[in-house]
């Protein structure tokens, strides 16, 4: 018996994903957003533990968001659109600037990608303007066949997002880290 | 100003109204900062933030930096954190752990317990007998109290005991710290945010049952789905298994009592629920306890100790400080508070409910903070100053407790009782009464 097939991820192939993600949230085009992640896909933004160390363990430790699933992302999705939410309605502009993405290894079919971030968002209502920052880690899993096409096949299976200046300014939201 | 002419209160016609500059004028929040931050108790923190010796935190009241930590011995103190020197913040974390804080700008040392311990230099330093008579401690808070694990500071010493301060919502913070035999602590991970409106919106807001169904319907529908789709992989809500907010809701399904100095209580009925992380205790707890107490631990309940501390126990269980920035500016310091030693799967569950409802990466808060904000840009309008959101509840609310506070002998000056429609609002009379007092200058 061989060994299963590994497909191989170039740092071509995870920037042509992260910087369509990045595309994506920018559009509002969260259908195809929602479709890079596999179903079983953690979503994980942590708190901060103190000034140095973000929270660790999901279960004994507050998180800014964690979901087990895509589901609770779709969940997300729809309440921004529901026209429900006085915080989603209307929208802040936003664009997220990707870079210094690198390959950080594979394991179990899997691959760990690293990236930093800017989201540079305007408020309408307000006429405010931020920047949220920080780092992204993922690991991407080939889809075989499985799941959106558009990205030769590669899957978010995880993304964990640091967000670095975490003193909130009102509300941070999927779109806008 | 005249800061009393910002409050129309007129029992005796059934009115009470609150001018708009109480919420966007400059003097009256820095007279706020002096008389009602700076003239009275303030919650500090949590015994458990600094539970072993020589532990540390850092606070502040109003602008000023305070620094609370327990000394060698165990006893903890609270100190303005800035050294007598030349008055650099000493401290530079928001916790910690410190036999010695060194000053990072000329190097005095203090100890645990405030004492100087070093003046860098001090036998070459030419310093006359007089200033060597002087003393160089930490200043201490004039006034700093504790209460099961709730930290009080003062930076006037002219105010009633913390007891008195207290009165009877003593007995509201016993339903909290008693939840667990080994008391109550913070969840590792502090969330911060700001937002652009008045502090006193989220004092009111925290105790606001009209607003939950026209600002969270979105959180709402929310559980809704997840309740078609059993497959959810999500957390179970409190809310969910407990519809006192549901406007077909028949009876008493909750109310409010407002207690002495500015304490309020909003709470509403929510049976005793294993959608609810304490549910693995209500055994062990109605023995510990009694019936009448265990049972108040699992309805919801909105506490705020005036002015900057709020507990907030419905979707999950937060600890709020409010700490005002400007007028129109405010930040928030939350925390998930659990009880200590629950089980990993009812912290889980504790967590992820939080993380749903109160981040302000959460479902429901950036709706709250949002509608602040709108409100702050209203109050700028003087063509009618008078609002007109503090009457609901008029006709309902009787002065001493009711049968629902008799269950844990609780005597508030004023309680209101009512359907999931009340959505009473002359609780907030209790914060603006209070208000007018410490801005007269009253010891608070």
């Amino acid at each position: 018996m061989t060994a299963p097939h590994v497909a191989e991820l170039t740092e071509r192939d995870a920037e042509r994903l992260l910087f369509r993600e990045a595309r994506l949230l920018d559009n509002g085009d969260w259908d195809a957003w929602l479709a890079l992640y596999t179903e079983d896909s953690t979503f994980w933004m942590p708190a901060w533990r103190n000034e140095a160390e973000t929270t660790g363990d999901p279960d004994r430790e507050l998180s800014l968001i964690y979901y087990a699933g895509r589901r609770g992302i779709e969940e997300r999705v729809w309440r921004a659109r529901s026209g429900l939410s006085v915080a989603s309605t209307p929208r802040p502009r936003v664009v997220h600037a990707v870079t210094n993405v690198l390959l950080e290894g594979e394991a179990g079919g899997e691959w760990a990608v690293s990236a930093c971030f800017t989201v540079h968002l305007y408020d309408p209502r307000s006429g405010g303007v931020h920047v949220n920052f920080g780092r992204y880690d993922y690991r991407l899993r080939h889809g075989n066949g499985n799941g959106d096409g558009g990205n030769g096949g590669w899957l978010i299976a995880a993304k964990t997002i640091t967000l670095l200046n975490d003193r909130i300014p009102t509300v941070v939201d999927f779109y806008s880290v | 100003m005249d800061f009393n002419t910002l409050i129309d209160d007129r029992p005796a016609d059934g009115l009470f109204r609150v001018h708009r500059a109480i919420f966007d004028d400059a003097e009256v929040f820095e007279a706020e900062l002096a008389r009602v931050f700076g003239g009275g108790w303030v919650f500090l923190g949590l015994a458990d933030q600094a539970a072993g010796p020589h532990d540390f935190f850092t606070t502040r009241i109003g602008r000023v930096p305070v620094l609370v930590s327990r000394d060698g011995d165990g006893s903890l103190a609270a100190f303005v954190n800035s050294c007598p020197h030349k008055g650099s913040m000493l401290a530079q974390t928001a916790c910690g752990n410190a036999r010695l804080h060194v000053c990072p700008y000329h190097s005095w040392t203090f100890d645990s317990a405030g004492r100087n311990k070093a003046v860098k230099w001090k036998n070459a330093g030419g310093y006359s007998p007089a200033f060597a008579q002087t003393g160089h401690d930490l200043a201490s808070l004039p006034r700093f109290g504790e209460y099961r694990g709730f930290l009080f500071g003062s930076l006037s010493a002219d105010v009633p005991t913390l007891e008195d301060h207290l009165g009877e919502a003593r007995k509201l913070l016993d339903l909290v710290a008693g939840q667990s035999e080994q008391g109550m602590e913070l969840v590792p991970g502090m969330v911060t945010f700001t937002f652009d409106a008045n502090w006193k919106l989220q004092l009111e807001n925290c105790s606001d049952a009209y607003h939950f169904t026209s600002a969270h319907p979105s959180y709402l529908r929310v559980l809704e789905r997840r309740r078609e789709d059993p497959t959810t992989v999500t957390a179970r809500s409190a809310w969910d298994s407990n519809r006192n907010w549901a406007e077909d809701a028949q009876g008493v399904q909750g109310g409010s009592f407002s207690m002495a100095h500015g304490h309020v209580l909003n709470w509403g009925v929510m049976g005793v629920s294993d959608a609810m992380p304490l549910f693995e205790s209500a055994d062990a707890l109605a023995t510990r306890v009694g019936t009448g107490a265990r049972d108040w631990m699992f309805n919801m309940r909105n506490l705020t100790i005036f002015p900057n501390l709020q507990i907030a126990e419905n979707a999950s269980s937060q600890l709020r400080v409010i700490q005002p920035i400007s007028a129109g500016r405010t930040e928030m310091r939350t925390w998930c508070i659990a009880p200590k030693g629950e089980s990993a799967e009812a912290r889980r569950q504790r967590i992820r409910q939080y993380e749903d409802f109160f981040n302000p990466s959460g479902m429901a808060t950036p709706d709250d903070t949002v509608s602040y904000e709108n409100c702050q840009r209203g109050y700028a309008s003087r063509v009618d100053p008078w609002l007109q959101g503090y009457n609901r509840g008029a006709t309902e609310s009787r002065a001493g407790g009711n049968a629902f506070g008799d269950t844990i002998g609780l005597v508030p000056e004023r309680s209101v009782a009512g359907g999931s429609q009340l959505g009473d609002e002359t609780l907030f009379h209790g914060y603006y009464r209070e208000w007018q007092r410490r801005m007269a200058g009253a010891a608070a």
